[in-house]
């Protein structure tokens, strides 16, 4: 791993000044101590000989192993063409969040998990037939995002009353203002062009309490996935993600009102930090009626995603015993309430 | 593979069905031994085959609620009020399907007068009040008006018969008690569950704001709540009375059967 200190007044590549036993800027001339140094501002790439990339000439998925690990074949597609190529001057990985989760847990987890499937077919729930499961560390990017919000809205509270022979409707207007400062940190984003986005989101939550300063020991006897997309071009969804999260904090400030009228809403979201890391992905390939269904587990948590086979039977079971039994209730709801049971 | 699965579940599903929809409530009543004739169509608006039709049709229905229902037609009542002349009736021809002056509900036109009038004694006076008559009248008069008599006659004998299986006080029209609501219903639940449950096979997002907010650093740094200005709107009350166009309710004949009745025009 090879360690990068930039400037924290320029932004240059800082070194080390062995005379002085600190971090020096050549272009500003400004000093460091390296323990009192950011974290933040260090960025990592791997060295020479310490990771391999393997690009697949059959679905481009491009994967990095530890030096010693030799892939012979693509863990997306299964083919076995892969074209291995050094990794040096790679951007390297911030944090990692191993896995906790070992191969013979997972499967077992995941054989369970079949069990658990209302509508799953029977010969689907037997989990026989896993083709294969491999433990891959997905790049995400962690965001640290700042919200500075500020909103004007007109509410209302509306009482009724009766005097004599007339109902009274009293509607007082309110002009409400919040200014609201909103912090989300970690927001992760997965940035693999391969793996289903919302496949991702539904694997959440990581504990974020277990990430790691990454080392490429970390890798051995998994596969990593290098990132397709920067943290810039990520920040958009970064958005998107926490923009449900501000929109009911809002709400939840203006409580007491019978309407809420916005008139001016500014939501103004910057990113405060973001980076690089490695999350524990337990993929799993089954085999079932002649068509592959890949699943998706949090390798620390083992929550298990993913589409699973529907049976038709089980599904007109359900739907028959559940339209039986509410008939039957609301017969006997009509039948309480005076009106006969037929 | 899983044909035997199928078949059995659905074999499951046509039982339920089948216990479901099995009638129960078949009573057993003799032949009514005090009413014979339930049709006196005095202004002669029916056909033979048409008064007998009614005749076996009404004395069916009134084995099941024990009560006979009654249909009288005439043309003039020689000045006699409507009401007093099914109270008369009442008395004079003794009709019930339990016994004489007994449950009955007779509906009684006038052709002169184009006066309608229902009225329920004894069980039907309780089973079949003012409110529910009503509800009988408003749906034959339009038949009654355009002198589809026989169809009118035979909705005011289903519909009366219909109205007694419900416990005295409730709407019978209460959508409620509808097969047809029912049925919608419990198959839109079961839709609505069983979507929901594919949908969420394939796992489905569990994180909240909660997960990702830094408390210590959120909040709000500045507010104001002011009062602008109002306005006040005011309604009348509803009135509470609500019964309009006819009416008349029941009454207490001369011989003293108290009754409930519905009266109205066509």
């Amino acid at each position: 791993m090879i360690l990068h200190y930039k400037c924290p007044s320029c932004g240059s590549d800082m070194s080390f000044d062995s005379e002085s036993g600190e971090l020096a800027c050549d272009s500003c001339g400004r000093q460091d101590k390296i323990e009192s140094y950011p974290e933040d501002l260090i960025t990592t790439t791997f060295s020479e000989d310490e990771a391999k990339e393997y690009h697949c000439e059959n679905c481009g998925a491009v994967l990095i192993t530890e030096a010693e690990t030799t892939a012979t074949s693509c863990s997306f597609c299964g083919a076995g063409v892969v074209i291995a190529d050094r990794l040096s001057g790679h951007l390297a990985p911030a944090k990692v969040i191993p896995f906790t989760i070992s191969k013979e847990e997972a499967t077992k987890a995941f054989q369970k998990w079949c069990r658990k499937g209302l509508l799953t077919p029977k010969g689907f729930m037997n989990a026989d037939r896993i083709k294969s499961i491999t433990g891959m560390y997905v790049p995400f990017w962690l965001f640290d995002l700042n919200s500075k919000v500020q909103v004007n809205a007109v509410c209302t509270k509306v009482r009724m009353y009766t005097r004599g022979e007339y109902i009274y409707t009293e509607t007082k207007y309110y002009d409400a203002f919040r200014d609201i400062n909103l912090d989300y940190v970690k927001i992760p984003v997965d940035a693999s062009e391969k793996m289903n986005d919302g496949l991702m989101d539904k694997l959440e939550p990581y504990p974020y309490d277990q990430l790691k300063n990454f080392k490429t020991p970390y890798l051995a006897g998994y596969i990593a996935e290098k990132y397709n997309y920067t943290d810039e071009e990520l920040l958009p969804r970064a958005k998107d993600k926490i923009s449900g999260y501000i929109d009911s904090y809002i709400r939840s400030t203006l409580t007491g009102y019978h309407s809420v009228n916005y008139k001016e809403k500014t939501i103004d979201t910057r990113n405060v930090n973001s980076y690089y890391v490695l999350l524990p992905v337990w993929m799993v390939i089954y085999d079932y009626n002649q068509s592959e269904h890949t699943f998706a587990m949090n390798g620390q948590t083992g929550k298990v995603v993913g589409k699973p086979p529907i049976s038709s039977g089980k599904v007109s079971m359900w739907f028959g015993g559940i339209a039986a039994g509410s008939l039957l209730a609301l017969k006997c709801a009509s039948y309480f309430l005076g009106g006969g049971f037929w | 593979m899983s044909g035997g699965k199928i078949k059995k579940q659905s074999l499951f599903f046509l039982l339920t069905i089948f216990i479901l929809f099995v009638p129960w409530g078949i009573s057993v009543n003799a032949d009514s031994m005090n009413q014979k004739q339930y049709i006196y169509d005095y202004a002669e608006l029916l056909s033979e085959t048409e008064v007998e039709e009614l005749e076996s049709l009404s004395s069916e229905l009134s084995e099941q609620m024990n009560t006979a229902f009654m249909v009288i037609t005439v043309n003039g009542m020689d000045g006699k009020d409507i009401i007093p002349y099914v109270q008369d009736f009442y008395d004079e021809h003794a009709p019930g399907y339990d016994q004489p002056h007994g449950n009955t509900s007779i509906l009684t036109i006038d052709l002169q007068t184009r006066d309608v009038y229902l009225a329920g004694f004894k069980k039907a006076e309780q089973y079949l009040d003012d409110a529910r008559l009503d509800m009988v009248r408003n749906k034959i008069t339009p038949d009654l008006s355009q002198g589809n008599y026989f169809q009118a006659f035979s909705v005011y004998i289903h519909t009366a018969h219909d109205y007694m299986g419900f416990k005295p006080g409730v709407n019978p029209e209460n959508i409620l008690f509808k097969w047809w609501f029912q049925l919608a219903v419990s198959l839109i639940v079961a839709g609505i569950i069983v979507a929901l449950m594919a949908y969420r096979s394939g796992g489905r997002v569990t994180v909240s704001a909660q997960n990702y907010m830094n408390n210590n650093q959120s909040g709000i740094l500045n507010k104001y709540d002011n009062y602008i200005r109002q306005t006040v709107t005011k309604q009348k009350k509803p009135s509470s009375n609500t019964k309009s166009g006819g009416g008349g309710g029941g009454g207490i004949s001369r011989g003293g059967h108290s009754h409930s009745g519905s009266r109205g025009k066509f």
